[in-house]
């Protein structure tokens, strides 16, 4: 038996000192063969990401191994000895972990942390090669620190690193979720690349199933600790048999998918912005001479890559960053380039806007009443109307933030700014920081809240699907630019830029 | 923001922030100078009152002011007193009778040894200590010496002065209690005196940058760097020495920093009670004679100290951090 | 956290809030208490060591030393809690509404702060205690002001922090204004820390205010006063060490209770 990894019914507990048990892994039986390339896909809370590293032995402070036993490249991970372990990092088997923070050295160059992992003799031939492989060419990558590279090139850089003393298994815990879309399809055609030329087994754990279904030949589909389904790739995202597997595949946004049917151009305007640009600091210009419109009942998506200046776009519409030039009115036409402080609060509930991250968007130390009363001073009776339309029952008007999910707190954050009752709701990548699943109902509720209230929305996101299955119009910004604007089904079929082909066909290759 | 690698930015922007700083410091002291001149003129007595005191009569006292000028108005004085400074004259003392250089620049001296020898005792001891109880903290020694840490911080300076000197002059007599050398004796003549004053220093300050080093080390290798390279295989030591110190040690050079600021400046409670013959016990002295002349160059050298104590700083922790080097923050 | 562990942090901190309670109760009711009086001397029985009328003995004076030592905190605790309150509320403000401000007027309220931290403090401690005689008025104010810096410099950086963060930038979208915001988003999530710094120079008051005593420029005698009582019994360590342990014991224990308190914070 070949078989480079195996878990035997492993069980494994999270347990607070107050004695509060929760299941993290519920008996999991998973075989990875020599040369496989093994793909584990599941939400928030499935428990891939700790399955992934307790391959590794790496057991975070907390999670206690209660049964079943873990063998990587035939060593008893769990219960051999530390130094056993350490042994074997590097050269038998390397982890890969999520980027989101920092997982290089920031005081240290390239070539230190090639040195590091290799010796301090290595050459430079040696490191040069192994970057090469992993896609990065040339020396001046050596000297460099990693604040002076690029996201997906320092993901290359992991990658060389862990592949340097050529190990016969390399976990991936979400190789590409902090990466652009073109980016990261580079990068994960190199990985397929060094797999296929190098022969290791691969294990990458992802919530997106686009990643995995372009790495891997099995998979195996995880929910609340439990291994649901797995089988061939292709075979399981054909034709899945578990529920959750068949929800998680719907819940997917898909070019040729509407969730609400898009409006033909109403001549109303709610904002016009002229000429708009901005220079934040330092004399890049985030936004070049922007001309834009949006009307009465008129969902606008903006897509864009970081970097494009489409956070900046929303921000300046709702008055948090100033202008350099350019104008931009109200269907009143006041000047909405006038500070925050300085306007009236009719104007002020005019444009409201729900951001990116539910950490960051709600108070702490306040209930979920609190935070969407204080400001709007709306009523008990308002209040509840809001949550129902945001679809959360009556008992979350007491919860606090620390008892509540993302998905959650994003539905609050969106109640939050529909007690202002404004005319334009910009929404800044509200999905993105959620679960698939989660994203589809949220996305769902938005689309009713529209038809209901008629306000104007524009939604920003890098995901093309989502956009064009809800938008009317279409705004493609690249660079500070608005590189193509039109309804949204001129622009999917046939898009007149280049960047927007790019985008449109990558969206249709991810899709299934 | 992407960043251009090449070394001339690099150049170019570290020596316009040394140089923004340095002439920022430069300003400073100045400023703080002319005002503590003023502070210091404006508290009751002078010079003369000092050196009458009680026994001065109105005729005496005036008599002593139109003699050392001390009539002319604040600002006649300021500006005569700043030009000797510049050309190296720190003034006189009526009450002592004597130059104010020949008074402070010996203490400074024994003061400056005494800080040495302290810094050199503690700093290091307390940069390795918090390293190794940061990455391994279950340890018993380590908890033995947190515990011994923290109870350095709190305990006053005068408590761990005086069962110093209980355990080492009284009960184990290894050295003197008391120092009896004139201020300006050598170093040699010193060096028995030193220890004990020095080791009461050092265990003030010890526990200081300590703790600061192990918060700075649990910090730091909970971040996602320490367990990535941990992974890839690089071995417990490099870890330990080139990826976690450098990023631990930022916040602890600030900590020296003051510490050894205070080393020159702050160390009055030591001196008196081993009757060091330093700068803290010449403070005292002066403050309760009121000796004005003295007072105020010992305040400028405060300030000096603390000043050029955080520019170096500053510095220190710019050159460790490449992100620092070449953004403007 | 083990189970053992576990427990351990809940004893030592419930054996801290014993510490801090038993300080807090002394430091009010000493007066009430069937002590001796703090400052009757008797000649007979100088320097002597336990015994049944004098529990913790007598110092050079004669003095009862239990009486002397339960009261001698009231007066650092007392200029140490005002002066914290006074560099809390400078220190807070100063802070908060710099970094609320911005601009030129954060950066003039940032230099008043490096200039207050640049202050050397004993010196000028030593200064005014020596020249402006024993007034704790004076203290309380120079304190305050000199202790402030740190937390002001503290409570900046938690507010920067905080005023980037996404709810206070829907609160200005909904029409909260600076003031308003700082009060009601800003300051319950800055408090924790802040409350830590504030804190940490509680205790370094009181040490500061010990070692002024110590010198000589503090509280004077016959004041009971923990630092001053060690400044007189210290020559007569060997003869009766219970005038001079008593109150160490009583002063460690209440700065080491207090930094142990915000350590676990």
């Amino acid at each position: 038996m070949n078989a480079i990894l195996q878990f035997d019914h492993v069980c494994v507990e999270a347990r607070d000192g107050n004695r509060v048990v929760t299941p993290i892994l519920d008996s999991v039986d998973l075989t990875v063969k020599a040369g496989e390339k093994f793909g584990i896909v599941g939400g928030s809370g499935s428990g891939k990401s700790t399955l992934l590293r307790i391959a590794a032995g790496v057991l975070s402070p907390g999670l206690h191994h209660t049964s079943g036993s873990v063998s990587t490249a035939g060593v008893s991970m769990l219960t051999v000895a530390p130094k056993v372990r350490q042994q074997m990092y590097g050269s038998s088997v390397a982890l890969v972990a999520q980027s989101l923070g920092e997982a290089l050295t920031s005081h240290l160059t390239v070539r230190a942390h090639f040195r590091d992992t290799l010796g301090r003799d290595v050459s430079d031939e040696t490191i040069l090669s192994s970057l090469d492989d992993a896609g990065l060419d040339g020396a001046k990558y050596l000297n460099r620190f990693p604040h002076q590279i690029s996201g997906g090139e320092r993901q290359r850089v992991l990658l060389a690193l862990a592949l340097v003393r050529s190990p016969s298994l390399l976990l991936l815990d979400e190789p590409t979720s902090a990466l652009d879309v073109g980016i990261a399809a580079d990068v994960l055609a190199t990985i397929v690349r060094l797999q296929e030329s190098r022969g290791f087994a691969l294990v990458c754990v992802s919530h997106d199933i686009g990643v995995i279904g372009r790495v891997c030949d099995r998979v195996a589909v995880m929910s609340r600790g439990r291994i649901v389904e797995h089988g061939a790739t292709r075979q399981v995202l054909a034709a899945p048999t578990d529920p959750y597997t068949r929800s998680l595949l719907a819940s997917m946004p898909r070019l040729d998918m509407r969730i609400r049917e898009p409006h033909a151009r109403v001549q109303q305007p709610v904002v016009v912005v002229r000429d708009l640009t901005v220079i934040r600091s330092g004399s890049s210009r985030a936004l070049d001479s922007i001309n834009v419109e949006v009307g009465k009942g008129e969902v606008v998506g903006v897509i864009g890559e970081s970097g494009s200046g489409k956070s900046t776009l929303l921000s300046v519409l709702c008055g948090l960053v100033p202008s350099t030039s350019g104008s931009i009115h109200n269907a009143h036409g006041f000047d909405l380039t006038t500070p925050l402080r300085d306007r009236p609060a009719s104007v002020l509930s005019e444009i409201q806007m729900v951001f990116q991250n539910p950490d960051d968007s709600l108070n702490p130390v306040r209930t979920v009443e609190q935070s969407v009363a204080r400001y709007t001073h709306a009523n008990r009776e308002e209040v509840l109307a809001a949550l129902d339309a945001v679809e959360l029952s009556e008992q979350f008007s007491t919860r606090r933030p620390s008892e509540m999910s993302g998905g959650e707190k994003q539905r609050v954050a969106i109640a939050r700014a529909l007690l202002a009752h404004p005319q334009l709701l910009l929404l800044d990548e509200v999905t993105s920081a959620l679960d698939v699943t989660v994203q589809a109902s949220v996305v769902k509720m938005l689309a009713s809240v529209q038809v209901a209230t008629g306000m104007s929305m524009v939604i920003v996101s890098h995901d093309i699907a989502l956009i064009a299955s809800f938008a009317d119009r279409l705004i493609v910004l690249r660079n500070g630019q608005v590189v193509e604007q039109g309804s949204v089904g001129d622009v999917i079929d046939s898009p007149s830029d280049p960047y927007t082909q790019h985008l449109v066909k990558l969206a249709k290759t991810n899709s299934f | 923001m992407q960043c251009d690698g090449s070394e001339s930015a690099f150049r170019d922007n570290g020596m316009k922030n040394l140089a923004r700083r340095a002439l920022f410091t430069i300003g400073a002291f100045v400023s703080l100078a002319v005002l503590s001149f003023l502070g210091i003129d404006a508290l009751p007595g002078d010079g003369c009152t000092a050196l009458l005191g009680r026994f001065g009569t109105e005729a005496k006292i005036a008599e002593c002011r139109v003699e050392h000028n001390l009539n002319d108005p604040v600002v006649v004085r300021l500006g005569s007193w700043a030009s000797d400074v510049v050309q190296g004259d720190l003034g006189y003392s009526i009450k002592r009778d004597e130059q104010v250089a020949q008074i402070v620049l010996p203490r400074i001296r024994n003061t400056a040894m005494l800080a040495l020898v302290a810094a050199v005792m503690a700093f290091p001891t307390a940069i390795v200590a918090g390293l190794l109880i940061g990455r391994f903290p279950r340890s018993r020694i380590g908890r033995a010496i947190n515990t011994l840490g923290v109870v350095a911080m709190t305990l006053p300076e005068f408590v761990i002065a005086t069962i110093l000197w209980l355990v080492f002059s009284i009960w184990i007599p290894i050295f003197p209690g008391v120092t009896v050398v004139p201020s300006n004796a050598t170093f040699m003549e010193l060096l028995p005196h030193i220890w004990m004053p020095a080791l009461t220093l050092a265990a003030v300050v010890f526990a200081h940058s300590m703790r600061t080093m192990k918060a700075g080390v649990t910090t730091i290798q909970a971040m996602p760097f320490v367990e990535s390279a941990r992974l890839r295989g690089t071995k417990e030591r490099v870890t330990l020495l080139r990826h976690i110190l450098p990023a631990a040690l930022p916040p602890v050079v600030n900590t020296i920093a003051v510490d050894a600021a205070w080393l020159l400046t702050g160390t009055f409670v030591t001196e008196a009670i081993f009757n060091y013959r330093g700068l803290g016990r010449l403070t005292i002295d002066a403050i309760s004679d009121r000796d004005t002349a003295v007072i105020l160059p010992i305040v400028l050298f405060s300030l000096g100290a603390y000043l050029t104590m955080s520019l170096i700083a500053d510095t220190v922790v710019r050159l460790l951090d490449p992100r620092l080097r070449q953004h403007q923050s | 956290m083990s189970k053992s562990s576990q427990h351990r942090s809940t004893r030592i901190r419930t054996f801290v809030y014993c510490v801090l309670g038993f300080h807090a109760v002394v430091a009010l009711i000493a007066p009430f208490l069937p002590l001796m009086p703090t400052d009757k001397q008797d000649s007979g029985a100088m320097l002597q060591g336990f015994s049944s009328t004098h529990w913790l003995g007598t110092d050079a004076l004669g003095r009862d030393v239990l009486s002397r030592a339960l009261h001698g905190g009231r007066p650092s605790l007392v200029i140490a809690i005002l002066a914290t309150a006074l560099s809390a509320v400078i220190g807070i403000a100063l802070g908060s509404l710099a970094a609320l401000a911005g601009g030129w007027v954060d950066e003039a309220l940032s230099r008043l702060i490096d200039f207050l931290l640049a202050l050397p403090t004993l010196i000028l401690l030593l200064l005014i205690a020596s020249f402006f005689g024993h007034d704790p008025f004076i203290l309380i104010v120079t304190l305050g002001f000199m202790y402030a810096a740190p937390i002001a410099r503290v409570a900046r950086a938690s507010t920067q922090v905080l005023l980037a963060r996404d709810f206070v930038r829907v609160a200005r979208l909904q029409g909260g204004r600076g003031v308003n915001i700082l009060l009601g988003e800003v300051l319950p999530n800055v408090w924790r820390v802040v409350f830590t710094e504030i804190a940490m120079q509680f205790t370094w008051i009181i040490l500061a205010f010990s070692s002024l005593s110590f010198l000589g420029l503090g509280a004077s005698p016959p004041t009971p006063e923990w630092g001053l009582m060690i400044a007189e019994a210290r020559s007569y360590m060997t003869i009766n060490p219970t005038a001079v342990i008593a109150p160490i014991v009583m002063l460690a224990s209440l700065v080491l209770a207090v930094q142990a308190l915000v350590d676990r914070e």
